[in-house]
């Protein structure tokens, strides 16, 4: 009898210890840190304040570290270099995924002990595929995209009579850009544009800069596509329309809010920075569609990975959070509510939330034009010498922009600079 | 036992320095020689470096497009940004240096606030002061008649808004150098030559520019070695790595590129050669510069030829050696 009582115990323990072994991980008292960027912090710390985060790991003490988006990304680089430093999970924009899926310093997530491939099944393909190397690792899950829109001022569209919605081209936008920017107090000094530079323009046709810059080993093909850009950025200057600050400069943040410029092109996640702190006054002005021509783009988006340095008691945690923050539907809504940050997570792309009007774009239902985007964004291959094809083309529009350099010339240089390079 | 305890402490005592040396320069010295003949991105661990010979340094020396560009704008800074801080800061020591001006303190710190101000700080700064529709630059050259510039995105303004930024920044560095030279020199000099009747040019230029001699040397060697590390101003006021120091990589300088190479193109191996490259040419700089001093100040012949030249007058004696 003591000996079947033994034995029931033993039973009983060993499957309590399996049945909840999964569990155990995300109970467990435990300290992370975690690196992120830009506006991330206000987000993951609203999932980190949600209910549902708590009862899930109810004794994670989770740290973040953040900077701005260069200062995280060199930290990440350096630290991923050096082998030490890095935090236990790290946030990544997709402009440098390439690199990790390239050459490593992030834990294969499709390994067994993960199962990442099974777990984001429901991610944006893209973002996935993105994320995973030739041989199948997969280094990164995405968390949150960015369909490229439109963003325009509707007092301004509807004071000077200038029709903003479905524009059907480049140069429509253009002429319609003609119109917004004029001299408002008549002292011969435009104070009014229609957009804040050409270079926040020129990745909207290059569906936002990530991947694609290569086709079969050659840079910068098809050349109709980037010399297409090229003329573009050059149009814009040539008609005026464009107030000349450079990205995220302080003029360039004021001129939204002080209505020196009225127009814009960005990842959906701009209408957050608009509404949390550069232009929170003018809620209800603001609308959006779709860039010209109904392009469907990707302007940023951001990855969450464990780097492979993370000591292997922290790694089964900082698994669990990554997934949660990823295919979490509570999570994904909450990043987006707070930030504006588009879910990667495709099953939440028909939650009601999509069709609600929102309060900071005069009531329109904006969301469902992120949402069609999202579903459409093309797939791109992206390569380890992006980042040098993105900051090569970005020089060769400022020669054709500031220097007035023939598109060709520029083309061609560029080109020649990327071979040169890679 | 206490013998040997006695003979370790020193050792004890010293290795703080060792420890700290070892780790933070001679650990990334040989690492970086290391690096310019391997290939490495930088991830997956220094396993996955491969030896990559002297491809490196070839690659930068005859096939690059961009090493000899980079080092001809370091180069133009070199010149405008950095030589040209001294042709300020001498004279602005001997205004400072003199009895005539009152409150030389306030002066002096003035002069020294830009060098601890931040340079993103700085350039941020003079983004606004460089801006072509509400910039101060502008609306001064405006007056003249003078169309407005767009200092910081066309390819002929970028190096000079780069050389402003950087004489604004480290002229009153080298003045307070220049300073501490000027209050080494003895007095009776002068006294000597106002007795003998030397105006105050001729007093100059026969008395304190050749006793200055060697901290001149000295400054411009710190010139030289801070001017061809450029990076701060240049990378700020381009905004940063994505535009490659603007069109046509006007400001795009050689430390510039180094970093270009680590961060945005995961060379290591490159971006270490084009160190070692730089180095070279520093050093071959610091000897020119060396040469060039030695020759005014050896054995005194400058300042006699000089003298003899200038103003037969004044006769400095033997106490002028300036070794």
């Amino acid at each position: 009898m003591k000996r079947l009582c033994l034995v029931l115990i033993i039973a009983f323990l060993a499957g309590t210890l399996f049945a909840s072994g999964p569990q155990d991980v995300s109970k467990q008292e435990i300290t992370l840190t975690m690196g992120v960027f830009g506006d991330l912090e206000s987000a993951y710390t609203a999932v980190k304040d949600s209910d549902g985060f708590k009862q899930k790991f109810p004794k994670l003490t989770l740290q973040f570290q953040s900077s701005d988006f260069g200062g995280h990304h060199d930290r990440l680089v350096t630290q991923i270099a050096a082998g030490v430093g890095a935090n236990d999970v790290e946030a990544l924009e997709i402009g440098y995924i390439a690199r990790f899926v390239r050459e490593g310093g992030f834990t294969n997530l499709s390994a067994d002990l993960f199962k990442g491939k099974q777990v984001g099944k429901d991610l944006v393909k893209f973002g996935m595929s993105n994320a995973t190397t030739t041989d199948g690792k997969l280094v990164a899950l995405p968390v949150d995209i960015a369909p490229a829109v439109f963003f325009y001022r509707k007092s301004v569209s509807d004071d000077l009579g200038v029709e903003l919605t479905g524009i059907a081209s480049w140069d429509e936008y253009i002429e319609k850009g003609k119109q917004l920017t004029i001299d408002k107090d008549g002292d011969g000094v435009i104070d009014q544009y229609a957009l804040t530079n050409p270079n926040d323009v020129s990745m909207i046709p290059l569906n936002g800069g990530k991947g694609g810059w290569f086709q079969n080993n050659e840079p910068l093909e098809p050349a109709k596509r980037f010399k297409g850009v090229l003329e573009l950025c050059k149009k814009i200057r040539e008609a005026g329309i464009d107030a000349n600050f450079p990205g995220w400069s302080g003029e360039w943040i004021n001129s939204f809010k002080e209505g020196i410029v009225v127009t814009m092109f960005s990842g959906a996640w701009l209408g957050g920075h608009f509404k949390n702190w550069m232009c929170p006054d003018l809620a209800g002005d603001w609308r959006v569609d779709y860039c010209p021509g109904k392009v469907f783009a990707s302007y940023g988006g951001s990855y969450i990975g464990i780097p492979e340095q993370t000591s292997a008691e922290k790694k089964p945690m900082a698994w669990e959070v990554t997934k949660y923050l990823c295919t979490n539907p509570d999570a994904q809504l909450i990043t987006f509510k707070t930030t504006d940050a588009f879910p990667a997570l495709v099953t939440v792309f028909d939650d009601p939330i999509m069709s609600e009007p929102v309060e900071y774009y005069g009531g329109q239902k904006v969301r469902l034009i992120f949402q069609d985007i999202g579903k459409n964004i093309p797939v791109q291959n992206v390569s380890e010498y992006d980042a040098i094809a993105v900051d090569i083309f970005n020089n060769a529009i400022k020669a054709v922009v500031d220097d007035g350099v023939p598109v060709d010339e520029a083309y061609k240089t560029a080109k020649t600079e990327i071979k040169n390079q890679m | 036992m206490r013998l040997n305890r006695q003979k370790i402490a020193p050792y004890v005592f010293i290795s703080p320095f060792f420890i700290v040396f070892a780790a933070f320069m001679v650990f990334p010295l040989g690492f970086s020689i290391f690096l310019s003949f391997h290939k490495w991105s930088g991830m997956g661990g220094i396993k996955t470096a491969q030896f990559a010979g002297l491809q490196h340094f070839s690659f930068l020396l005859f096939k690059d497009v961009y090493f000899w560009k980079t080092i001809g704008i370091t180069i133009w800074l070199l010149i405008f940004g950095s030589f040209t801080q001294h042709l300020f800061a001498i004279p602005l020591a001997i205004v400072l240096n003199s009895k005539l001006i009152r409150g030389r303190d306030i002066f002096r710190t003035a002069y020294f606030l830009p060098v601890i101000t931040s340079a993103v700080s700085v350039a941020i700064i003079f983004q606004n002061v460089f801006n072509m529709k509400y910039g101060l630059l502008n609306y001064i050259t405006g007056i003249f008649g003078v169309a407005p510039v767009d200092w910081i995105n066309w390819s002929w303004s970028i190096p000079i808004a780069i050389a402003i930024v950087i004489n604004w920044r480290w002229i009153g560095w080298n003045t307070l150098i220049y300073l501490a030279g000027l209050q080494a020199i003895p007095n009776e000099l002068y006294e000597s030559a106002d007795i003998d009747g030397a105006s105050l040019i001729t007093k100059h230029v026969n008395i304190t520019i050749p006793m200055l001699l060697p901290i001149i040397f000295f400054a411009v060697t710190m010139s030289i070695i801070g001017g061809m590390q450029i990076f701060d101003e240049p990378f700020v006021l381009t905004q940063g790595y994505l535009w490659m120091g603007g069109a046509n990589n006007a400001g795009f300088t050689a430390a510039f590129y180094i970093l270009w190479s680590l961060q945005r193109a995961g060379k290591y191996g490159r971006g270490s050669a084009i160190a070692w490259l730089l180095f070279l040419l520093v050093l071959i700089m610091t000897f020119i510069n060396r040469a060039i001093t030695n020759y005014y100040k050896g054995d005194n012949r400058g300042i006699k030829r000089v003298t003899a030249k200038k103003d037969k007058a004044i006769d400095i004696g033997p106490q002028m050696n300036l070794h």
